[in-house]
């Protein structure tokens, strides 16, 4: 499998507690990777690291072999053009409008564009998920699976290759997180690259590919979903057993004996 | 003896690091020969304090290198903001309207304040030294040069520098900062260039604006105390005014925009992770924003002198 991403040894340190202890990681292209690991483990900011959000203290972050703390301004905004980050916390922008959250990037990145043809996106956007008529509402008029839904259209309002998702259905209702997994699945029939931190069973069944299990700041398993899943390591059975149900950690053979 | 030990005392105090070691040479020594053992304290004290110093002096080095850099990159990013960042525009327009429009009135109210308090003061006690004509020199120095450029720097501090240092702050903590990251819109070029340009130009305008009312204004009181003719007000007044002045103004005015957009830019990223920072900075901004305009306001009149 080609990566699309790589870490290599990443430290962060976070008001001297050390985060991430020299993890090294590789996110497969066109693959669902999915990041689970117990609360506090370091996820999200794994997560950052692998966007080029949060620089590392040390160690280095590959996109598409090429390091990505040394790229130009011109290159990173091509890396940036290309991907999308649904935060854990939505992060919309509080001064501006549903509506404005979604065009800025098209306003940035597509400035040939009139403002018909944004408008056009960002309500193709909005009426997926019923929000069309709220568009002018503040953040902080929305409800927290409201902003979620936003900070998800927020990251696909420039057909990402790749995208990020730090726990995307926490907050929202079965009806949207049904939308949103239909969304997800059709980003991934695209051939678009998906990692995503999640303890959301459901999401994970429909579309992991790749597991990274984490640990208090270390990757204690790392591997194709099936090879995780038969893992021997009791720490990563665990952690499975705790997301995805005991079922998860069951070999094959006796969940097939099991269906009948 | 008594000086060391309490000098051992003082320094156990001060350096908390190096207590234990103290403590330890304390005990090892304390049998045999007191003045020994003081004096192994001092040197576990003075060990410390130097090692503190280092670290305070360290700190201090990176923290303005930091700063450094931050100005540079404030500075050279807005030079290219015409021609590369569009879309920042409307931020630039919101700051100059947020900073210059909305401070128009309470600039008027203190420009015509001061020019009145000027005016009444020169008429009243001038003429009795038989110096009645250096009402205009007085006006234009107080006004023009020196109270007009600092005063609408003061203003400028309180209203917008406060705002923008915890607007940004608050940006941190909510992790917009990384939201706008993450869709490849560069914060500083975004956020912080038109902020920073916004507070120049509107130190510029505000400047302008202070002068011209702050002398229109105190034409105005003149006629209610001792009545003067318009164009003869305006024509001393002009006669008294040198190019000198304009220019010192607005040099003035620039500077102390450079100094608050870039402390109220600054500060607003120093914030970290908690809410409760963004008070802290917003103190730091005024502070450090009132104490920087004037040092600056000062050697600026020193070279105009010297």
């Amino acid at each position: 499998m080609e990566d699309i991403i790589r870490l290599e040894k990443i430290s962060i340190l976070s008001q001297n507690f050390e985060v991430l202890h020299k993890v090294s990681a590789r996110l497969p292209r066109g693959k669902s990777t999915i990041v689970m690991g117990p609360s506090g483990c370091g996820k999200s900011t794994l997560l950052k690291v692998a966007a080029g959000i949060m620089i590392p203290e040390s160690g280095q972050v590959f996109w598409e072999e090429k390091n990505l703390l040394k790229l130009s301004e011109k290159k990173t905004a091509v890396f940036r053009r290309c991907n999308g980050f649904v935060f854990q916390d939505s992060a919309l922008w509080a001064n501006k409008s549903m509506f404005e959250n979604l065009a800025l990037p098209l306003q940035f990145y597509c400035r040939d564009w009139s403002r018909a043809e944004i408008e056009h996106r960002v309500f193709s956007l909005l009426d997926i998920m019923n929000l069309s008529s709220q568009s002018h509402l503040r953040p902080a008029q929305l409800s927290y699976g409201e902003r979620k839904l936003v900070s998800f259209l927020r990251a696909l309002v420039l057909k990402p290759s790749i995208i990020f998702m730090d726990e995307p259905t926490l907050s929202v209702d079965h009806e949207m997180s049904e939308r949103m997994f239909k969304i997800i699945k059709e980003l991934k029939a695209e051939g678009c690259s998906i990692i995503a931190v999640t303890h959301d069973s459901n999401l994970i069944s429909l579309i992991a590919d790749y597991l990274l299990i984490v640990k208090s700041g270390y990757i204690i398993e790392e591997g194709n979903f099936e090879q995780v899943r038969r893992s021997t390591n009791p720490e990563v059975s665990k952690i499975l057993s705790f997301v995805l149900g005991e079922a998860a950690t069951y070999d094959q053979d006796l969940l097939d004996l099991l269906n009948g | 003896m008594n000086i060391p030990f309490q000098l051992t005392l003082y320094c156990k105090k001060l350096i908390f690091p190096c207590q234990s070691h103290s403590i330890i040479g304390h005990k090892s020594y304390f049998v045999r020969n007191k003045i020994i053992e003081v004096s192994i304290e001092l040197c576990y004290a003075y060990k410390g304090m130097v090692a503190r110093l280092g670290s305070w002096f360290k700190t201090k080095v990176k923290n303005f290198l930091y700063a450094s850099g931050f100005l540079l990159t404030l500075l050279r990013e807005s030079v290219f903001f015409i021609k590369h960042r569009q879309v920042g525009f409307r931020v630039l327009v919101m700051q100059i309207l947020f900073t210059a429009v909305e401070a128009l009135g309470i600039i008027s109210l203190i420009s015509l304040s001061l020019g009145a308090v000027i005016i009444i003061q020169g008429i009243s006690i001038l003429p009795k030294f038989g110096q009645g004509n250096l009402i205009y020199t007085i006006l234009i120095i107080v006004i023009t040069r020196e109270l007009g450029p600092i005063l609408t720097a003061f203003i400028i501090i309180a209203r917008s520098g406060t705002a923008i240092a915890t607007e940004l702050g608050n940006m941190v903590v909510s992790h917009e900062i990384e939201a706008y990251l993450s869709v490849g819109i560069n914060p500083f070029s975004y956020l912080l260039v038109p902020r920073f340009l916004g507070v120049i130009f509107s130190m510029m305008l505000l400047t302008v604006y202070f002068n011209l009312f702050g002398l229109f204004g105190s034409y105005v009181v003149t006629q209610f105390v001792k009545p003067i003719q318009f164009l003869e007000y305006f024509r001393s007044l002009l006669s008294t005014m040198e190019v000198v002045d304009i220019i010192s103004s607005l040099i003035k005015s620039i500077v102390f925009g450079i100094i608050i957009g870039f402390i109220a830019t600054y500060q607003g990223f120093q914030v970290q992770v908690a809410s409760t920072e963004i008070p802290q900075i917003a103190i730091k901004a005024v502070g450090q924003g009132f104490v920087l305009c004037i040092l600056a306001n000062a050697l600026i009149t020193m070279i105009y002198y010297i």
